[in-house]
């Protein structure tokens, strides 16, 4: 099984006491950490729990999203993924453990100020207009009345309704809402932006247009936690992932990472007979699948070595075609080990 | 404070659009007209004496009141009741706790929003209700404004733990407890006098700890005094003589301040539930 990378000076906290490590995040301010280049984690966990009554619904979560990444909190329905994004925003208190967000202790007043947050279950005000609602949130944040249209014609913009900007929420589809619900959570240019779901009723033209915007966060240095189980959608735009299951996180990392450097490769060589590849055992474990002779778990860095050693051993090589593993099957192995 | 008035013009706003006002407003000016021709045949009716027109007037007018009286709570537990549960269950709420805003500020916001339409509701039902009254028969209230504001206070009182209810529970359980506490505190006013009429002091005694318990028959009793001719207020009928629709004296000043006290327990119960409702 993938373990959890442990990169971070926060996570390394984690493995401390409690006590701290709390002490450790709770000193770095919002902006900046104890070191003027080191800002604080924008999300930081450390044994993180929420139980229901008798339903643990996530068990010693640790993990750290740093500032500037796309991070990707995949997990099977009824993971616990909606739990976790509700405890970051402060909407559900933990039954143990910390979490910080932005430097501050999840659901801080003004540290919300910075945070945008596009909720699984996206409903607005539906006797407003889009405009309305959008105001009302520029309101809501504090933001200088001189600034309101701006915002929200912005917003607008970027979500693709600004011809709709007069028409009541009430008649909108309910993917209208939710590109709403993301203008919604871009206004006042927030650090954090926690996207729960966020394509769950597009259409491949709105998908698209999702991952544009999460595109143009992730270039002006914001913070994206995009919640999902769609895979794809993770694989196309986070710098790191956390794959998350009964309410732990079972492998947390760069996509690479989880995927891990291993491989398979197919090779089709000829002028060696059958089973020439027994000298090559230590590349990985070999079979034949009709005319391909086929290694699995070789290191990614290996395969022009391996290619060498058949040219040395007298073979013609007519292809070779490395097969990476997809998220997906991944995901699914992570999950099957449990 | 801005951002409490934010939410409360929002709560008035999408009142309006959801054409509360209209039914309001249909309501009462359908139930002022019939009073009116009521009224209007009772005055100028030649089987009663001028001495029993008196009377009649004033005691039909109590019941109308008490009619709207009825009408204002039930309003106030109908429009309280969806206002915090129904936005959590929708999500609608998620979005707006999770701005830099007090829990605090969106609750008093809701209640200073409905509280506006209810008093609004009160003020115009009425001023209409007395000026068609005084038109018809020549009946002016002795205090038309502590009436409004009796009647106002009965539904905001609702209101209040309407909105308490509903931090917690869901719509129609809040609904229906809000109009059930009115029915039972009107009850136990009914009760209490009974128990002074006949001299039965468990049942007085289960009046005056209704009237402490749910304060709104204590205040509707208050807006009774100040619906009665001063004629009345002022002789030597005792209220157990003249039964639940008659009050004898207005409601004391210590009485009064427990009313507010009970307000404000119920208000901080409902600002505290809501602060620690997970969503």
């Amino acid at each position: 099984m993938f373990s959890m990378s442990r990169n971070s000076s926060a996570e390394h906290a984690a493995d401390s006491s409690d006590g701290a490590a709390a002490t450790a995040v709770a000193g770095v301010s919002a902006s900046e950490g104890p070191f003027p280049s080191l800002p604080s984690p924008a999300i930081y966990a450390a044994g993180l729990s929420k139980r229901f009554g008798e339903t643990v619904a996530v068990k010693s979560l640790s993990l750290t999203v740093q500032r500037g990444e796309v991070f990707g909190f995949l997990g099977p329905n009824g993971a616990g993924k909606t739990t976790v994004v509700k405890l970051l925003l402060g909407l559900v208190r933990p039954s143990g453990g910390q979490v910080m967000v932005l430097g501050a202790p999840a659901g801080d007043r003004e540290m919300r100020k910075r945070i945008g947050y596009l909720p699984e279950l996206f409903r607005y005000q539906a006797l407003l207009t889009a405009a309305e609602v959008l105001r009302l949130h520029c309101r809501l944040l504090r933001l200088a009345r001189s600034s309101w249209e701006e915002q929200t014609r912005r917003s607008l913009e970027t979500v693709g309704l600004l011809d709709r900007g007069d028409d009541r929420v009430g008649t909108f589809s309910k993917g209208m809402q939710q590109r709403l619900g993301l203008g919604v959570a871009l206004l006042g240019d927030p650090m954090l932006v926690v996207l729960d779901e966020p394509t769950s009723a597009l259409d491949p033209v709105g998908r698209r247009d999702v991952r544009a915007i999460i595109g143009g966060l992730r270039e002006r240095g914001a913070t994206v936690f995009l919640n999902t189980h769609l895979l794809a959608e993770a694989e196309q735009v986070c710098d790191r992932v956390a794959v998350i299951d009964k309410g732990t996180a079972v492998a947390t990392g760069t996509l690479a990472e989880l995927l891990g450097r291993q491989t398979r490769v197919r090779l089709k060589v000829g002028g060696l007979g059958e089973s020439w590849w027994s000298r090559l055992g230590r590349f990985g474990r070999w079979h034949r699948q009709q005319e391909w002779a086929v290694v699995d778990g070789i290191d990614a860095s290996q395969i022009a070595d391996l290619v060498d050693e058949v040219v040395k051993l007298g073979g013609r090589v007519e292809a070779v075609i490395p097969e990476h593993q997809s998220l997906e099957t991944r995901f699914l192995e992570l999950l099957s080990d449990r | 404070m801005n951002l409490t008035l934010a939410i409360a013009g929002l709560t008035v706003k999408e009142a309006v659009r959801r054409r509360l006002l209209l039914a309001f407003v249909a309501i009462t000016v359908a139930i002022v007209g019939l009073s009116a021709w009521g009224f209007d045949r009772l005055t100028h009716s030649s089987s009663i004496t001028s001495g029993e027109r008196t009377l009649a007037v004033p005691d039909a007018l109590i019941l109308f009141m008490f009619m709207f009286s009825f009408v204002v709570a039930l309003s106030a537990s109908a429009i309280a009741s969806p206002s915090i549960s129904s936005e959590i269950e929708s999500g609608v709420l998620m979005t707006v706790v999770t701005r830099p805003v007090r829990r605090s500020q969106v609750l008093l916001g809701k209640w200073l929003g409905l509280a506006a339409l209810l008093a609004g509701y009160a003020g115009v039902v009425c001023a209409l209700e007395f000026a068609v009254v005084d038109w018809v028969s020549g009946f002016l209230p002795p205090n038309p404004a502590a009436v409004t504001v009796y009647l106002f206070a009965e539904g905001a009182l609702l209101l209040t733990l309407a909105l308490l209810l509903s931090t917690r529970m869901p719509v129609i359980a809040a609904g229906v407890i809000g109009v059930a506490v009115f029915g039972a505190g009107w009850l136990a006013g009914v009760v209490g006098t009974l128990g002074t009429a006949f001299g039965i002091s468990a049942l007085r005694t289960v009046g005056q700890a209704g009237r402490l318990l749910i304060p709104t028959d204590g205040l509707w009793h208050g807006a009774i005094y100040y619906l009665q001719p001063s004629a009345l207020t002022s002789g030597s009928l005792t209220e157990a003589g003249a039964g639940p629709f008659y009050a004898q004296a207005a409601p004391s000043w210590p009485y009064l301040l427990w009313v507010a006290c009970w307000f404000l327990i119920v208000l901080t119960a409902g600002l505290v539930s809501f602060e620690r409702r997970e969503m």
